[in-house]
C-alpha cells in the first residue's frame, strides 16, 4: 500500500464506526487532516511522502476505535462509582452459582461413587455457562441506577443513617424467636403440616416426601434441631439487651460455624427425606443455607469499619523519617 | 521509573484540563484544524491530532463552534470558529483559569 492507501484505509475503519449521519463528512474532513499531516510531516523531514511515514502518523493518531469513540460524547453504562461494587457483586454471586452448583451436580457422585466428570460436565454446561445471567443483570441494574442519577441527580443527596448495627428492634426479632419455636416443631415431623391440612387422608407418596431418613433421624437431624433450638435463647437474649453485645456477636458466630458444620455433615451424609423428589430440594436448600451464613459472617467480617490509625502510614512513616 | 510513570499520567490530567480552553482560545477567527494545530503548538501547546480533531466536532454539537468547507488556496477544507455562546464560554473559562492560575501562583510561590 502506498501513502495515500494507508490513510484512505484507516480513515474507511474510523468512519465505519461512527454514525451514519456524520460518517461521510468527518471521513471527508479527516482525509484531508491526515494528507495535510503526511504533506507538512514530509516537508519538515526534507524528503517526499512515503509508507513508513504515513504508518507513524496513522499510529499516533490512535487506533480507529478509540479516534471514532473522541468524535462522540463519552457513553457510560455504568458510573465509575459503580464500578467496584459492580465487579465486587459479580465475583461473589458468580462464585455463590458455582458453588453451589457444584455442590449441587456432584453430592451424588462423589457420594455413590457416580461419575464425577460427567457431572462436573453438566455443571459446566448447565451452571458455569448459564450464570452469565447474574453480570447480565448487574449491567442492566447499574445502567438502570446511572441513567436514574443522571435525570435526577438531586434525588442522590446523602442522608444521615444510624451507624449502631448492633441495635435491634425488638418487635421484630421476638416474632423471629417466635417462628423459630413454631418452624421448630414443624421440622420434628414435616409431614404433620400434611395432617393439619389434609386431616389425615393426604396421600401416601405426600407422606413419604417429607418424612426422614432413618439414617438420617439418626445423624445429623438431632444436631440440626438442637442447633436451631438454640437460636431462641440467644436471640432472646437480644430481645432482652435490645442490641446485639460483643459476647452474643461471637455465640453468634460460634453458633453459625457449628450450623454450617452440622448442615454439610447432613448434605454428604445421603438422603435426608425418604422420596429422591423431595430429598434433592431439601439437601440444596441446605447446602444454600451455609453459603448463605458463611458468605454473610465473611460479609461482616469484612465489611465493618473500626476507625483506627494505619500503623505503618506512609504520612506519619515519611513525617517521622524526615524528622 | 515510578515517579517517571506519576508524573507522566499527573502532566497528562493537567493538559486534559486546559485542551479546551487553548481550543476555544485560537478560533476568535476561522482556522482548519491543521492550521489550528500548528497555531497551538507555535504557541507552546502541541496537542495530538487524534485528540483534537474529534474534540472540534464534540464542540460544534455541543453547540459552542460554528463550521463551514470553504475552498481557499488548495483542497476543501472543513473551518471552525466560536459562535455567540462560545465566545461567553471562552470569557468565563478565560475568568475562571485566570482566577485559578493567579492562586495556584500563590500556593507555589510559598516555598
Amino acid at each position: 500500500m502506498n501513502a495515500h492507501e494507508l490513510i484512505e484505509s484507516y480513515v474507511a475503519d474510523v468512519a465505519a464506526r461512527l454514525p451514519r449521519r456524520q460518517r461521510n463528512d468527518v471521513a471527508f474532513e479527516l482525509r484531508s487532516l491526515l494528507n495535510e499531516e503526511l504533506q507538512g510531516r514530509a516537508a519538515d523531514s526534507g524528503r517526499e511522502a512515503d509508507p513508513a511515514m504515513a504508518l507513524e502518523i496513522l499510529q499516533s493518531f490512535g487506533r480507529p476505535a478509540d479516534v471514532a469513540a473522541r468524535y462522540q460524547p463519552t457513553l457510560t453504562i455504568i458510573d465509575p462509582v459503580d464500578g467496584r461494587p459492580f465487579l465486587r457483586l459479580s465475583t461473589i454471586g458468580l462464585v455463590v452459582i458455582w458453588s453451589v452448583g457444584l455442590l449441587a451436580y456432584l453430592w451424588q457422585p462423589v457420594a455413590s461413587g457416580g461419575n464425577i466428570i460427567g457431572a462436573l460436565s453438566q455443571w459446566w454446561g448447565r451452571v458455569v455457562v448459564q450464570s452469565l445471567w447474574w453480570p447480565g443483570v448487574l449491567v442492566t441494574s447499574y445502567g438502570l441506577a446511572t441513567a436514574a442519577r443522571r435525570r435526577r441527580p438531586q434525588a442522590e443527596v446523602w442522608t444521615a443513617k444510624s451507624v449502631d448495627r448492633d441495635q435491634v428492634n425488638r418487635g421484630a426479632l421476638s416474632l423471629g424467636v417466635v417462628g423459630i419455636v413454631c418452624g421448630s416443631f414443624a421440622l420434628v415431623r414435616p409431614s404433620a403440616i400434611l395432617d393439619i391440612f389434609w386431616g389425615g387422608r393426604a396421600a401416601q407418596v405426600a407422606t413419604d416426601a417429607l418424612t426422614y431418613t432413618e439414617a438420617f433421624r439418626h445423624g445429623a437431624a438431632p444436631w440440626m434441631l438442637a442447633l436451631l433450638f438454640l437460636n431462641a435463647p440467644l436471640l432472646a437474649a437480644v430481645v432482652v439487651k435490645g442490641r446485639w453485645s460483643r459476647t452474643l456477636r461471637r455465640l453468634e458466630t460460634l453458633h453459625g460455624l457449628v450450623t454450617s458444620a452440622v448442615l454439610t455433615w447432613g448434605v454428604l451424609a445421603g438422603p435426608v427425606f425418604m422420596a429422591p423428589s423431595s430429598d434433592r430440594p431439601m439437601r440444596f436448600a441446605m447446602a444454600v443455607t451455609v453459603v448463605w451464613l458463611l458468605g454473610d459472617m465473611v460479609v461482616r467480617r469484612f465489611r465493618g469499619v473500626r476507625p483506627a490509625p494505619s500503623v505503618a502510614g506512609g504520612y506519619g512513616g515519611t513525617a517521622a523519617s524526615d524528622g | 521509573m515510578a515517579d517517571t510513570d506519576a508524573f507522566n499520567k499527573l502532566e497528562l490530567e493537567l493538559r486534559r484540563g486546559v485542551v479546551v480552553l487553548a481550543t476555544l482560545s485560537q478560533l476568535r477567527t476561522p482556522r482548519y484544524g491543521y492550521e489550528l494545530r500548528q497555531a497551538l503548538a507555535d504557541k507552546g501547546m502541541p496537542i495530538e491530532e487524534g485528540t483534537l480533531y474529534p474534540l472540534l466536532r464534540r464542540l460544534e454539537t455541543q453547540g459552542l463552534l460554528k463550521s463551514e468547507w470553504k475552498i481557499e488556496d488548495g483542497p476543501p477544507r472543513r473551518y471552525y470558529a466560536l459562535n455567540a455562546d462560545g465566545r461567553k464560554l471562552l470569557k468565563r473559562l478565560t475568568a475562571s483559569w485566570q482566577g485559578m492560575n493567579d492562586a495556584m501562583g500563590r500556593l507555589l510561590d510559598e516555598e
